[in-house]
C-alpha cells in the first residue's frame, strides 16, 4: 500500500500516510505497551534494543518476500543463516584472525545462501513440486552442513575488529547491523519498485503463464528470487554470528516462523502477487516490538510461538476469508436472481 | 430441492414427449439470448441441437440443467411443469450432463466411480462386492465395455466419458445430454460412442446431442433443431436432416445472399512469414501458407480444429515436432522472447487464464511487454511508464479511465483492450490474435477491429483466428479455414458467402454440396 | 468395438498385469529400494542382518510410523500437517506434569495423552476447514503454538525447567518389549492394519481418495469435504497422542525438545512411501515400508559411525529425491495416458481399461 501513495503532493501523501490502518496500528501498539510498562518500554535504550533484536529478522525479510511474491515460500532461512555464520567463522578461525579472512569468510558465506537459492529456485521452476515442502526438506541439509562446519561445537570469535564490527560496530551511535537491515530494505525497494526484474516478479507472481507469453523468462526470475533469499539470510546468519561473536549450528532456529510472522503479518499474500517490502519491515517491526514488549512483561520467548500462531491464523484467515466472501457475495447474487 | 410440481395446472394428457421447454426466455444485460424457444425431446430419441456460436444452444442447456434461471417460459418434464432451479432439481428429475470437462476422480476404479456418494455398506465397510455386481450389471444392461475395476486415470478420454455416462445411468436418468462429445476423441472412439448412445436409445433414454460435426449428427439424430439468433429455426426429422439444407438453416435463408465477405485477394506485398509443413502430433500436421505485410490472414475453423494450437507454436508458446517457421525469408526457431524481439505479438484465447496479470494495473500490465523501451540497464522509466499507461487507456477509451485499476477488476471488453494495448505501441512485424472479441460488447468489437486495420495498414501481417464467421469475413484479407488439424481450405480470391465459409468449416466440399442441396 | 459384444467383461490376463503394474508400480520402487538398502547394508557390516538389531530397527520405525498413519490420510487429501512432532512434545509434556504434580493413575494419564492430543487434531482441522487457512501454514504455525504449550506445562524448580523421572510403571511398560518384540511395534503394526482397512474398505477411505483427487467432483457428489478433511487431521491428532505414550515410556522422562523434528521423519516416510503431495495417491501400506525404509536408514548410518550431521543431510537429501521422483514419475504416467489416447489403434477400446503404464 505504501508503494502506492506516490501521487499528489505532499501533503496529499501525509493525509494518506494518516489514513494508513498501519500507522495506527503501530501507535495503538506503542501506546499500550508504554503505558503496561511505564518508563521501561518507551525508552532510548529500548528502542534501539528492539531495533537490534529485528535487524537480523528484517534482513531476512528483505530477501524472502522474493519467494513469497512469486506464490512460493523459503522455509530454509534460519538454516541458511547458521551455515553462512558458521562458514565466515571458520574460515576465519582457519585463518588466524586475520583481516583478510573475513572478506573471505564473508564471501563464502554468501556463497552458500546463494547456492542453497540456486538449488531452490533450479529444483522448483523444473518440477511441479511444492516449494515449501523443497525448501523444509533443505533447511534439514542445510542444518546439517551447519553442524559439520562447526563440528558441534560453539566456535568463538572475538577477533579481528573488522568481523565484530558487522554485528557490534556503532558508526555514528547507530548500530550497524540496523544500517545493513536498511540499506537492504532501500536495495529491496529499489528491486521491487524500480526495475524491471521487480514488475516481472509481480506478474510471475500473478499469472504464470501471462507472464510468459508476455516475453517474461520466468524461469530465471524465480532461480533469481531464491537466490535473493538465500543471499540475504546468509548475510543475515553473519551478522548474527558477528553479533554473537560466535557460530553454532542451533544459531537462527525459529527464526523462520518469525520472518514468516513478519511477511503476514505486513500483508503477503501466500498465493503470491501481492505484497511489499515497506509492509514486511513494518511487519517484522511491529512483531519484534510486541516480542520485546512481551519480554519485558515477564514473558519468556519460549511463549511467543502462541501470539505468532494466533497473529499468522489470524492474519491468513482474515485474507482468505475476505477472498472467499468475494466470490460468495457474486454466488449469492445470482441466487437472488434465480429467486426473482 | 425447491422443485415445485404444480399439479393442477401441470397435469395434461400424458405426453408423447418426455420434456418440452415452452417459450424460453434469457436475456444478459438487456441483451436478448434466448427468444421464445420452444424445444421438445421424445423418449428415447436422440435429438440434435445445432446453431453456430451465440445461437443460444448453451444457453438454452444451462436454463435445463438448472445452472441459469430463465426469464419466462415453462418446462414440462413427462409432462409436468416443473421448476429447475440448480443442478439438485435437474438430476432428481434424471436429467444429467456430460460436461468436455470431465469430473470423475481420476485415482478411484471405475466401480468406485460410479457409486461415489451412493456406496453400498455392511455394518460400516464397503461391500465392494454388491458394488461391483451392480455397476457389472449396468455394464451389462446397456452393452458397454468397460473394466469395472480399472483406475479412472488409466482410461481414454472416451472409456471416461462412458464412465461419466454410466454414472449417470446409475442416477436413473432419462434424459443426457452430450456437449460436442466427440470433441476429443479419435474417430475409433467416436464410433464407440456412437454405439453407445445407440444403446442408450434402445433401452429408453432420450440424449440432447450437441455438436459442430454435421456427420455425426447426419449419423446419430432422430431429429433436429436448429436455433438460431435465440429463435427456433427448424426442427426436422430424420429424413429431412440434409447437411447443406442444415448449415443454411443455421445461417438463416434471407441472409444467404446479403452478407459476403471482403473482396478477397492474394496481397502483392511481400511475404513476412512463411510456414512449412508444421506438425504437432496428434494436434494438427502438414500446416503451410504464406502470410503477407499488412495482410489479415483468417483462420477459421470449428473450435477444437487446432486453429489456436497452430498460431501458439507459430509464435513460440508451444513445441511442435517437424516442419519448419520462416520469417522475413529466414528461418526462426521458437522462442517467445526472441520472436517478440522480433516484433511478434500474442492475444491469446483464453484471456484471463494467459492475457493479463488480474492483480496488477493496467499500466504494469501493459508495461510488461515495453520495458525494452521504458527501461534503461533494467531501472524503470516509471514516468515513461506511466505515460505509456495513460495513453492506452485514453487511445482505447479503456473505462474507467484510470490506468492504476487492477486488470481483474475491470469488463471483459476493457480487459481485452488492455491485452491488446500491451503490443499497440511496438512496431509489430506479426500479430497473432485468438479469439479477440469472444464474450465483448458490440462497442469494444468495433474498436478491436479498427485495430486490427490500423495494424495491418502499417505493414503488420494479422493473423486471426476467429470462430464468429461474420466477424472472420468482415475483417480477413484472405481466409484459411482448418478442419480436423489441416487446412481443408483457402479462400483467396473474389467475394464468398457465410454458406461458403459455414460449409467448409464443416469439411463440405461445396460441389458435391450442390449436388446435394 | 469390431468385436461382439461380450456380456459379463471379463478381466483378461493382460489387463490384470496392467492394472497390477499401474496400481503397484510405484510401491514396487519403495519395496525394491528398501530391499537393495538392506542388502547392501547386510553385506558391508555384519551387525545389520540380525535378528535383535531388525527387531531394534523395527522399533526405529513405529513411532514415526504410528503417527505417518495419520499423516497419509492428510496428504491422500492433498494437505500436509507439520505439527505432528510438537503435538508429541505437549501431550508428553502435559502427561509428565500431571504425573510430577498430582501423581494421576496411569487410566487417567492414558486417556489426556490422547485426549489432548486428539483436541490439537481438532484445533489444526478447525483452522483448516473453517478459517481457510493453508494447510501447511495452519499446521507450521500450530507447530509454534503446540511447542511453547511444552513450555508452559514444563516442570520447573526454581523456575529452571527440570527433567523429572516418570516413576509410573505403566507408563513405563509402553517402552518395553516381548520377547525382544517391542510393544510400539505391535502399536505399530495394529494401527497400520486398522489405517489401511478405513482406508480401503470404508465409505470414508474412499471419501478421503476423492476429496485429494478431485475436491470438486467430490463436492458435486454430494461429499463433505471439509469434514473430510477435518476428520485426518483428527486422526492424526490421535494417533500423535498415542505415540507421545510410547515416546515417555521408552526415553523414561519428557524434555521439552521431545518430538522435534518427528514431523519431518513422518513427512519422509509417508513420501518415500509414495503418497504424491498432488493428492489421491498412495495407502499406508506404503508408509509402513517408508518408514521402515527411513529407519534402516538411520540404523545403517549409525553403524557406520557417521555424525548425526549427516543423517540430517541423508534425510533432507532422501525427501528431495523422492519429491522430485514423484513429479517427474507422475508426469512420465500423465505423459503415457495421453499417448494412450491419441493411439488410435490401441487396444484398450476393445479391452476396456487398464493398458496405460
Amino acid at each position: 500500500m505504501g508503494e502506492n501513495a506516490k501521487s499528489g503532493t505532499a501533503s496529499g501523501s501525509f493525509k494518506k500516510l494518516l489514513k494508513s490502518p498501519r500507522l495506527w496500528i503501530l501507535i495503538v501498539t506503542i501506546a499500550v505497551l508504554s503505558v503496561l510498562q511505564p518508563g521501561v518500554f518507551l525508552t532510548r535504550a529500548n528502542m534501539i534494543s528492539i531495533l537490534l533484536s529485528i535487524s537480523i529478522y528484517g534482513i531476512m525479510v528483505c530477501g524472502t518476500i522474493f519467494p513469497i511474491l512469486l506464490g512460493g515460500i523459503d522455509l530454509s532461512v534460519g538454516a541458511v543463516a547458521a551455515a553462512a555464520g558458521a562458514a565466515c567463522v571458520v574460515t576465519i578461525v582457519n585463518h588466524d584472525f586475520s583481516n583478510p579472512s573475513v572478506l573471505t569468510g564473508v564471501l563464502f558465506g554468501l556463497g552458500i545462501g546463494l547456492l542453497v537459492g540456486l538449488a531452490h529456485g533450479i529444483i522448483v521452476s523444473t518440477f511441479s513440486v511444492p516449494p515449501f515442502l523443497i525448501t523444509l526438506a533443505s533447511q534439514y541439509i542445510v542444518y546439517g552442513i551447519a553442524q559439520l562446519l562447526t563440528q558441534n561445537n560453539v566456535i568463538a570469535c572475538m577477533k579481528p575488529a573488522t568481523f565484530a564490527f558487522l554485528g557490534g560496530g556503532r558508526p555514528f551511535g547507530i548500530p550497524f547491523s540496523i544500517i545493513i537491515m536498511a540499506v537492504m530494505a532501500l536495495i529491496s525497494y529499489f528491486i521491487l519498485n524500480r526495475t524491471v526484474f521487480g514488475r516481472t516478479v509481480y506478474a510471475v507472481g500473478g499469472n504464470v503463464e501471462a507472464s510468459r507469453l508476455s516475453g517474461v523468462r520466468s524461469r530465471m526470475v524465480i532461480i533469481v528470487c531464491y537466490m535473493f533469499s538465500g543471499l540475504t539470510s546468509a548475510l543475515a546468519g553473519i551478522v548474527l554470528a558477528s553479533m554473537n561473536r560466535q557460530a553454532i549450528a542451533k544459531a537462527a532456529q525459529g527464526y523462520d516462523n518469525f520472518v514468516l510472522t513478519a511477511l503476514v503479518v505486513g500483508g503477503a499474500s501466500l498465493m503470491g502477487g501481492e505484497g511489499n517490502i515497506t509492509g514486511a519491515i513494518w511487519g517484522a517491526f511491529l512483531v519484534g516490538m510486541v516480542s520485546n514488549g512481551l519480554r519485558l512483561l515477564g514473558i519468556a520467548s519460549e511463549y511467543h510461538g502462541i501470539f505468532k500462531c494466533i497473529v499468522i491464523v489470524a492474519a491468513v484467515s482474515l485474507d482468505a476469508t475476505m477472498r472467499y466472501r468475494k466470490s460468495g457475495l457474486q454466488r449469492r447474487r445470482r441466487r437472488k436472481v434465480s429467486v426473482s | 430441492m425447491k422443485m415445485l410440481c404444480r399439479s393442477g395446472r401441470g397435469v395434461r394428457k400424458l405426453s408423447e414427449y418426455l420434456l418440452e421447454m415452452k417459450g424460453i426466455m434469457k436475456s444478459f444485460n438487456d441483451n436478448p439470448v434466448l427468444k421464445n424457444v420452444d424445444f421438445d425431446v421424445k423418449p428415447g430419441e436422440v435429438h440434435a441441437l445445432m446453431g453456430e456460436n451465440g445461437a443460444g444452444k448453451s444457453t438454452l442447456i444451462k436454463i435445463l440443467t438448472g445452472i441459469y434461471p430463465k426469464d419466462g417460459g415453462e418446462i414440462f418434464f413427462d409432462g409436468q411443469s416443473v421448476e429447475i432451479n440448480n443442478k439438485n432439481d435437474a438430476s432428481k428429475l434424471g436429467i444429467s450432463c456430460i460436461y468436455q470437462e470431465l469430473s470423475l476422480i481420476p485415482t478411484l476404479t471405475v466401480t468406485q466411480n460410479i457409486m461415489l456418494g451412493k456406496e453400498k455398506r455392511i455394518g460400516g465397510f464397503l461391500n465392494k462386492g454388491k458394488m461391483r455386481k451392480e455397476v457389472v450389471e449396468l455394464i451389462n444392461r446397456y452393452g458397454f465395455h468397460l473394466n469395472p475395476d480399472a483406475n479412472v486415470e488409466s482410461l481414454t478420454i472416451g472409456q471416461r466419458q462412458t464412465v461419466e455416462i454410466l454414472k449417470a445411468l446409475s442416477e436413473q436418468s432419462r434424459l443426457i445430454i452430450m456437449d460436442e462429445p466427440t470433441a476429443s476423441l479419435s474417430s475409433k472412439e467416436s464410433d464407440a460412442l456412437f454405439e453407445i448412445i445407440g444403446n442408450l436409445r434402445n433401452n429408453g433414454v432420450s440424449v440432447i446431442y450437441i455438436s459442430h460435426r454435421l456427420e455425426e449428427v447426419y449419423r446419430l439424430a432422430d431429429r433436429l433443431t436448429v436455433l438460431r439468433d435465440g429463435v427456433r429455426e427448424a426442427v426436422l426429422e430424420k429424413d429431412e436432416i440434409v447437411p447443406a439444407e442444415v448449415v443454411r438453416l443455421m445461417i438463416g435463408k434471407e441472409l444467404k445472399h446479403s452478407s459476403q465477405s471482403n473482396e478477397f485477394r492474394v496481397s502483392d506485398q511481400p511475404v513476412s512469414l512463411e510456414v512449412k509443413n508444421l506438425t504437432r502430433k496428434g494436434v494438427f500436421h502438414d500446416i503451410s501458407f504464406q502470410a503477407h505485410r499488412g495482410e489479415i490472414l483468417g483462420f477459421a475453423g470449428l473450435v477444437g480444429a487446432g486453429r489456436t494450437e497452430i498460431v501458439r507454436c507459430i509464435y513460440g508458446a508451444d513445441p511442435y515436432d517437424s516442419g519448419q517457421i520462416f520469417f522475413e525469408g529466414k528461418e526462426i526457431k521458437p522462442s517467445i522472447p526472441a520472436n517478440i524481439e522480433r516484433g511478434f505479438g500474442l492475444v491469446p484465447e483464453d484471456r484471463r487464464g494467459q492475457g493479463f496479470t488480474p492483480l496488477l494495473s493496467i499500466e504494469r500490465n501493459v508495461a510488461l511487454t515495453n520495458y525494452d523501451t521504458l527501461a534503461r540497464n533494467g531501472v524503470v522509466n516509471a514516468g515513461a511508464e506511466r505515460r505509456l499507461g495513460n495513453e492506452m487507456v485514453e487511445k482505447l477509451s479503456i473505462r474507467p479511465f484510470d490506468s492504476q485499476i487492477p486488470v481483474g477488476n475491470l469488463s471483459g471488453g476493457n480487459q481485452q483492450k488492455a491485452v491488446v494495448a500491451k503490443w499497440l505501441s511496438r512496431d509489430m512485424k506479426v500479430m497473432i490474435i485468438d479469439e479477440p472479441t469472444a464474450g465483448i460488447d458490440i462497442g469494444a468489437k468495433d474498436e478491436i477491429y479498427r485495430i486490427l486495420e490500423d495494424f495491418a495498414s502499417r505493414g503488420t501481417t494479422v493473423l486471426l483466428v476467429s470462430s464468429d464467421i461474420q466477424e472472420i469475413m468482415k475483417v480477413s484479407h484472405r481466409i484459411l479455414v482448418v478442419t480436423k488439424g489441416a487446412i481443408f481450405k483457402e479462400f483467396s480470391n473474389g467475394r464468398i458467402t457465410e454458406e461458403d465459409l459455414m460449409m467448409a468449416e464443416f469439411g463440405i466440399d461445396e460441389e458435391e454440396a450442390e449436388k446435394n442441396g | 468395438m469390431d468385436e461382439s459384444p461380450s456380456p459379463v467383461p471379463v478381466i483378461t490376463e493382460v489387463a490384470l498385469i496392467m492394472k497390477l503394474r499401474q496400481e503397484s508400480m510405484r510401491r514396487l520402487i519403495s519395496i525394491i529400494l528398501l530391499a537393495v538398502m538392506m542388502l547392501i547394508f547386510s553385506l558391508t557390516n555384519s551387525a545389520f542382518f540380525t535378528v535383535s538389531n531388525l527387531l531394534k530397527v523395527l522399533r526405529e520405525a513405529s513411532l514415526s510410523g504410528i503417527i505417518a498413519v495419520g499423516v497419509t490420510f492428510v496428504i491422500i487429501t492433498a494437505g500436509i500437517d507439520l505439527s505432528t512432532g510438537a503435538i508429541v512434545g505437549f501431550c508428553g509434556m502435559v502427561c509428565a506434569n500431571l504425573l510430577y504434580y498430582y501423581n494421576l493413575p496411569w487410566q487417567e494419564i492414558f486417556l489426556i495423552s490422547i485426549a489432548v492430543g486428539t483436541a490439537c487434531g481438532i484445533l489444526n482441522g478447525f483452522i483448516v476447514t473453517k478459517l481457510r487457512v493453508p494447510e501447511f501454514i495452519a499446521t507450521l504455525s500450530t507447530q509454534y503454538l503446540y511447542r511453547s504449550m511444552v513450555f508452559v506445562f514444563a516442570i520447573r524448580e526454581n523456575n529452571v525447567i527440570t527433567n523429572k523421572k516418570i516413576e509410573s510403571y505403566p507408563v513405563l511398560i509402553l517402552g518395553g518389549s516381548i520377547n525382544g518384540f517391542y510393544l510400539v511395534s505391535m502399536a505399530f503394526i495394529l494401527f497400520a492394519v486398522i489405517g489401511q482397512i478405513l482406508l480401503k474398505s470404508t465409505r470414508f477411505g474412499t471419501y478421503v481418495y476423492a476429496t485429494g483427487a478431485n475436491r470438486k467432483s467430490a463436492e458435486l457428489s454430494g461429499i463433505n469435504v471439509d469434514w473430510v478433511r477435518w476428520r485426518v487431521f483428527i486422526i492424526t491428532g490421535f494417533l500423535c497422542g498415542i505415540a507421545a505414550l510410547f515416546q515417555m515410556g521408552r526415553i523414561g522422562s519428557v524434555t521439552t525438545d521431545m518430538g522435534t523434528g518427528l514431523e519431518f521423519d513422518v513427512i519422509a516416510a509417508v513420501v518415500v512411501g509414495g503418497c504424491a503431495f498432488s493428492g489421491g495417491r498412495g495407502d499406508v501400506f506404503g508408509s509402513v515400508i517408508g518408514a521402515i525404509f527411513m529407519a534402516v536408514l538411520q540404523n545403517g548410518i549409525l553403524k557406520y559411525n557417521f555424525p548425526t550431521a549427516v543423517q540430517l543431510i541423508m534425510k533432507g537429501v532422501v525427501i528431495v529425491i523422492m519429491v522430485i521422483f514423484d513429479s517427474i514419475y507422475n508426469q512420465y504416467v500423465q505423459k503415457k495416458i495421453q499417448q494412450a489416447v491419441q493411439n488410435e489403434d490401441a487396444v484398450q477400446i476393445r479391452k476396456g481399461g487398464a493398458e496405460v503404464v
